[in-house]
């Protein structure tokens, strides 16, 4: 791809742990760095202050919108880019954040005395896309960095990525994994988004859904198998899978606007 | 075709020299379960073994296969086979191996899986303990087990050793064995016969009378009803010996010039399996519906393929149903009950 113009990228964050830029540091110098040879950076608030308004071929966007005030930055970005890459649980799902959308006690909780302060404010942790259309996403709490790249290779060379739509399941049985259902735990695998290479359930570790739900998750079986096979109460069962898909189950706050 | 015996301690050394001179691969335990994996020493090989978790086609056509490396427009293939034994296999999986060496060849030969393939002896060796889930002794009976290399049968005081190919009779050298008898013999027959009545999972009938029946059996209500516990988790194609869809993707690596094209096992349970392109990023999903596509499953194994096959899809192996973690894949279950209908 010599000589070709390099892709213009730029990096944004909103409510979130920056833990996914760190992930991104993770492939190691020598390997991101030829990643670098093919994108070019316009903007990335780590390294540079937020300068240019010119047009972006690929933005990056990291966290929750939680804020009615970041709908205007969002849209900016929107409109500056030609591809709108979400990534980061936060970002793709809400992720942690979305925590607090069933919760009103958060606020004393955290920030203790100064939870008046108004640049405390904030509302539902959403995804991105409930602000502005988003092209794809980077799925997982921390983002799968083998997946970004995948993603970003593909769209470098004018492929399409696929992304997979079935559940985790499917990955932990081609890693020839016991099943964590047979060692009498429990695991939500089976609604949650595979791409990640199941490993929590290859390390012994319940799945927790933190790549948000598999296409059309079949949330109902799950209560069952979580009451019958792991004898959870019907209450644990019914929330257990919240921890990463609160804005994703059948009793997300906006549901209906999907 | 002669049959030898190898006394119990004899077994053990024969074991031993393999390792030494041989790539061996067999039922090692994982956890509270068993898979096919490297034999080291003799201590590692589990013939007590009920069921693996993954099926031991794995060790020809792997879960995840790479075909081609690409340099900007060139590619090389990666097929690079290296010689193994295959030692432990129950009758319905070296059923289920005859299956997909059927499949790999007809029309286009499968020389990703063929090359692997040809270089493995297959030793099968008999059930010493039953799976819970396990129905072999009722599906398929008029399809014999073939295509493997030799057989052992534990009997009392040490095994039977059946040599069937020029790559099990090679093997002798490995082992001092003797000429079976005809009680030896007798016995081993007895062993593997009486296996087949020890299932506690039984279909009620003919695999005639089934494809029949389960055909005319497409508008069935059983189909969406099963099927609404359904995760669409594909596990019960993942596990299945006979399975053989297999899924394609180019991968560049980090310098974007040179990458991988991969095949990974695929199963017509998962939604984006039946998914197509109708051109300018609009898709359409010819089996929409969990039922739809659980249908096909046991379409698959219990009729489509019989006239190709000589019998059903299916061997009896019960991985499936055990895998399903909300427990509507056994096919006993659904079978039994349509012909009930
Ligand atoms: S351990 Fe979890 S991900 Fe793995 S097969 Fe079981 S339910 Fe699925
Ligand atoms: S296995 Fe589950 S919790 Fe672990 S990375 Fe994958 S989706 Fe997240
Ligand atoms: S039948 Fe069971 S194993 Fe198969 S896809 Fe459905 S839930 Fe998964
Ligand atoms: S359908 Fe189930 S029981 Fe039959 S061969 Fe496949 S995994 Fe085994
Ligand atoms: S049952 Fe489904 S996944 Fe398995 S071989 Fe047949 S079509 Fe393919």
């Amino acid at each position: 791809m010599e000589g070709k113009p390099k892709v213009k990228v730029a990096y944004f964050d909103f409510a979130c742990c920056e833990g996914c830029q760190i992930e991104m540091t993770n492939f190691g110098g020598p390997a991101f760095l030829e990643l670098l040879n093919h994108v070019e950076i316009v903007e990335f608030r780590e390294a540079m202050t937020e300068t240019t308004d010119e047009t972006i071929d690929i933005a990056f966007i990291e966290g929750s919108f939680t804020r009615e005030a970041d709908r205007k930055r969002l849209e900016s970005i929107r409109e500056r880019a030609n591809i709108v890459i979400a990534y980061g649980a936060c970002a793709c799902t809400g992720g942690i954040n979305a925590l607090k959308n069933h919760q009103n006690d958060y606020k004393e909780a955290v920030y203790g005395k100064d939870a008046d302060m108004p640049h405390l404010d904030s509302q539902l942790a959403l995804p991105v896309s409930a602000a502005i259309k988003v092209d794809y996403e980077v799925n997982g709490c921390p983002m799968n960095k083998d997946e970004f790249a995948r993603i970003v290779s593909h769209l470098l060379h004018g492929k399409t990525p696929v992304i997979p739509k079935y559940p985790v399941c499917v990955e932990c049985k081609l890693s020839e994994n016991v099943c964590l259902y047979e060692l009498g735990g429990h695991c939500l695998g089976m609604v949650a988004k595979a791409g990640c290479g199941a490993p929590c359930p290859a390390q012994g570790i319940p799945c927790e859904a933190c790549r948000g739900f598999a296409s059309n998750p079949n949330e109902k079986t799950l209560e069952k198998v979580l009451k019958d096979r792991a004898g959870f109460s019907e209450e644990r069962a019914k929330t257990k899978s919240r921890m990463f898909t609160a804005n994703c189950r059948y009793d997300a706050p906006l549901k209906d606007k999907e | 075709m002669e049959t030898k015996f190898i006394n119990e301690s004899g077994f053990q050394d024969f074991v031993g020299k393999l390792v030494e001179s041989r790539n061996l691969v067999g039922p090692v335990a994982k956890r509270n379960k068993f898979v096919f994996g490297e034999i080291n020493k003799y201590e590692d090989l589990r013939l007590d073994y009920d069921v693996t978790l993954l099926p031991p086609k794995k060790l020809f056509f792997p879960p995840k296969q790479d075909i081609l490396k690409f340099y900007g427009q060139k590619g090389e293939s990666c097929i690079d086979p290296d010689p193994q034994i295959l030692l432990g296999v129950h009758f319905y999986d070296i059923k289920a191996i005859d299956m997909t060496d059927l499949l790999f060849r007809e029309n286009n030969e499968d020389y990703n899986y063929l090359a692997n393939r040809e270089c493995t002896t297959i030793i099968g060796s008999n059930i010493q303990n039953v799976h819970d889930r396990a129905f072999f002794g009722s599906v398929g009976t008029e399809v014999e087990p073939k295509g493997h290399d030799g057989f052992l049968t534990k009997i009392e005081g040490g095994y039977v050793f059946e040599i069937i190919t020029a790559k099990a009779k090679e093997l002798l050298q490995f082992g001092d064995f003797q000429d079976a008898n005809e009680n030896q013999i007798k016995q081993a027959e007895k062993v593997n016969a009486e296996v087949l009545t020890k299932c506690s999972e039984k279909l009620n009938n003919t695999s005639a009378e089934i494809n029949k029946k389960v055909r005319n059996s497409f508008d069935s209500k059983i189909w969406e009803k099963t099927a609404e516990d359904c995760f669409s988790c594909g596990s019960c194609n993942i596990v299945c010996p006979t399975c053989y869809c297999f899924d394609v993707q180019d991968d560049w690596y980090l310098d974007q010039e040179t990458g991988v094209r991969a095949r990974s096992w695929d199963g017509c349970l998962k939604e984006d399996f039946s998914e197509v392109s109708l051109g300018q990023g609009s898709i359409e999903n010819f089996r929409e519906t969990r039922g739809s596509r659980y249908r096909h499953r046991i379409m698959r194994k219990a009729t489509y393929l019989n006239e190709k096959l000589g019998g059903p899809a299916c061997v009896g192996c019960g991985r499936c149903s055990s895998v399903c973690t909300s427990d509507i894949a056994d096919p006993v279950n659904v079978i039994n009950q349509i012909m009930e209908e």
